[in-house]
């Protein structure tokens, strides 16, 4: 009985039942408190996403009007596509929707890729060492502070064809001869679009990999200078690879909201099928046509290229996310 | 390391850098790098400069060539109060932005808490599953929250819209929180607990105080979230509960020229974030950057 061992195992078992006793009670009063203090987000949460989603889809099966979505009957996938006196009818025959779909997906990728090199470009800058760095990172901060719509504003006035300073400025420079009409042009706006979401989201790309550069090991790069390498190699080879998790941190944030864009659009161009974006398409039928059933079919649409995509990419770049941490 | 090492004993003696040549080239090359930071803060602030400058402008230099020399007038500011009402837009926004803050920490304290000290193993999914309804486009769920905001007339109202920002706020205001709560050494709450504190205790005397700082930094992103807001505020309100972003969105002026008075509206529109954000520089980073940078 008095054997060290079993004396230190009775002593085990005795902390064992106490711990269990603690764990038994005091640990399941807690698990319950912590329920209790989920519950309210993921009813509100339940509330907002997953009800609301469910009804466009129902509605998305019906001809519900805005004025009349009680009466709203049940017409099978009409909304979507429908064979009827020798036509095929539906949003999947609409050639404006399939422009906007086209819209949405050059923009999403086009102003992606642009905002993450200009993003990387930035941030290696704030990142070297000069005077007033800190006073340039809050001025580089600015344009994602502000509100879309503003900036919106803000670059149609400077786009403006007859008083914009944009066309001042390129023809004083001598690069255009006759002003240029930004936002009306078909073959411009889409482009000014992109110009103006670019501006207003590099400092988000840039801050997050200014947050990747800084927590890059030192030593490394003083190895690389030593060996005399040139740093654009060594930007290749050594930063760009480091600070990849980060970037498809940036992209995945930047697609999906790249994928849904409205107000940039909404302001500069408004319902102009050239720049037409899902999100624009489907909210005209929903609130300027009033057409809750097609609308509602094409809000499904967007929803499901939406979750595709995203499904898509966190396949593809699960490893590198760090999802586990 | 070791043939790193090895090579810069072997090429000291040899190279031809004396130690003043080697920092005029240092110096050389942090005037460079200054330069052209300074040079991208300028092409990135100008837009925002021209508007500012432009709401200072009569109607008729605003179109005129543009020009820096001008005799400025606060004539667009007073009109855009007197015509439009501006200040009601404002208070809206004041309102709404700040309401809806206080209601999504409110709500996303306790999750926030219960996700970040009593994880299960569910608790990674949930996060991930809330964050991932900010995904969601806004114009998938838009008729049947218009649907319910008329059946309950909160169309057009700012108790609707606070509503409406707390839901949208409400996933990335409970992730910042778990992110800073994480961040806090776990003792201090469990010294607490030995000394009897309850659960609510905890939360309200030892939780909340040592985590102040990285629930306003929280707070000031989800009020600058709810002010920049468009699309909701666009499509449920009119004329009573409409915030800046509404009314911004739908300037326009009778007589047709409204550049300058554009200007200055929006102006005003960001002045309160642009001061308050340089007041809170760094926590806005943090919060803009969804806690990436610390």
């Amino acid at each position: 009985m008095s054997t060290p061992a079993t004396e230190s195992a009775s002593r085990v078992g005795a902390r064992a039942t106490k711990a269990g006793y603690r764990g038994t009670k005091v640990r399941r009063q807690r698990v319950r408190a912590a329920w209790m203090f989920l519950i309210p987000m993921l009813i509100t949460l339940a509330l907002v996403a997953g009800w609301p989603l469910a009804r466009t889809f129902y509605f998305s099966f019906t001809d519900a009007s805005l004025s009349d979505t009680a009466g709203a009957a049940w017409i099978g996938i009409e909304n979507y596509l429908v064979f009827d006196d020798g036509n095929w009818y539906g949003i999947l025959t609409d050639p404006v929707w399939w422009q906007s779909v086209w819209n949405t997906l050059f923009f999403s990728v086009v102003s992606v890729s642009l905002e993450v090199v200009f993003g990387i470009i930035v941030a290696l800058l704030l990142n070297a060492e000069f005077k007033g760095r800190m006073l340039v990172r809050a001025a580089v901060l600015i344009p994602w502070a502000i509100p879309t719509i503003v900036s919106a504003k803000m670059w149609a006035w400077m786009l403006n064809d007859q008083f914009g300073i944009i066309n001042h400025l390129l023809m004083a420079l001598g690069l255009i001869d006759s002003p240029l009409a930004w936002t009306a042009d078909a073959s411009l706006s889409m482009w000014a679009v992109i110009m103006v979401d670019v501006w207003k989201t590099i400092p988000f790309v840039a801050l997050l990999v200014l947050a990747a550069l800084q927590m890059l090991p030192k030593d490394c790069y003083e190895a690389a200078e030593v060996d005399g390498i040139h740093p654009v190699k060594v930007f290749f080879r050594v930063t760009l690879p480091l600070i990849t998790p980060a970037l498809l941190v940036a992209v995945i944030f930047r697609l999906l909201d790249a994928l849904r864009v409205f107000d940039v659009i909404y302001v500069l161009t408004s319902n102009s099928t050239n720049t037409m974006t899902m999100s624009i398409y489907a909210r005209q039928q929903l609130v300027e046509f009033q057409d809750v059933g097609y609308g509602s079919a094409a809000s499904t649409l967007l929803f499901l290229i939406i979750a595709l995509v995203t499904i898509l990419y966190l396949y593809l770049g699960r490893r590198q996310l760090g999802v586990d941490e | 390391m070791t043939t790193a090492k090895n090579q810069t004993v072997a090429r000291a003696p040899a190279a031809p850098a004396t130690r003043s040549a080697l920092a005029s080239a240092l110096l050389n090359r942090r005037l460079w790098l200054g330069v052209l930071g300074w040079t991208l803060a300028l092409v990135i602030f100008f837009p925002i400069f021209w508007m500012i400058v432009t709401g200072f402008k009569t109607e008729a230099e605003a179109i005129a060539d543009p020009s820096l020399i001008f005799s400025p007038t606060l004539e667009n500011y007073a009109e855009v109060q007197s015509r439009a009402g501006y200040a009601k837009f404002a208070l809206n926004s004041v309102v709404v932005a700040f309401g809806s803050t206080l209601l999504a920490l409110l709500i996303a304290i306790p999750a926030a808490y219960s996700m970040a000290f009593l994880p299960t193993k569910r608790t990674k999914g949930t996060l991930l599953w809330m964050l991932s309804t900010k995904m969601l486009p806004p114009v998938g769920v838009l008729v049947p929250i218009y649907l319910l905001f008329r059946d309950t007339g909160l169309l057009d109202t700012r108790t609707g819209l606070v509503i409406v920002y707390t839901l949208m706020n409400l996933p990335i205001v409970v992730w910042m929180l778990y992110t800073f709560f994480k961040d806090m050494p776990k003792d201090i709450l469990e010294a607490g607990r030995m000394d009897g504190a309850g659960t609510l205790q905890e939360v309200i005397y030892l939780l909340l105080p040592l985590t102040l700082p990285g629930i306003a930094s929280t707070g000031l992103l989800a009020v600058i979230l709810s002010w920049n807001e468009a699309f909701w505020s666009l499509n449920l309100t009119s004329s009573q509960a409409a915030p800046l972003t509404a009314y911004i969105a739908s300037f326009s002026s009778p007589e047709g020229l409204f550049w300058a008075k554009l200007s200055a509206a929006s102006t005003m529109a960001i002045a309160p974030i642009l001061i308050f954000g340089w007041l809170t520089q760094k926590q806005m980073v943090r919060g803009l950057t969804f806690g990436a940078v610390k």
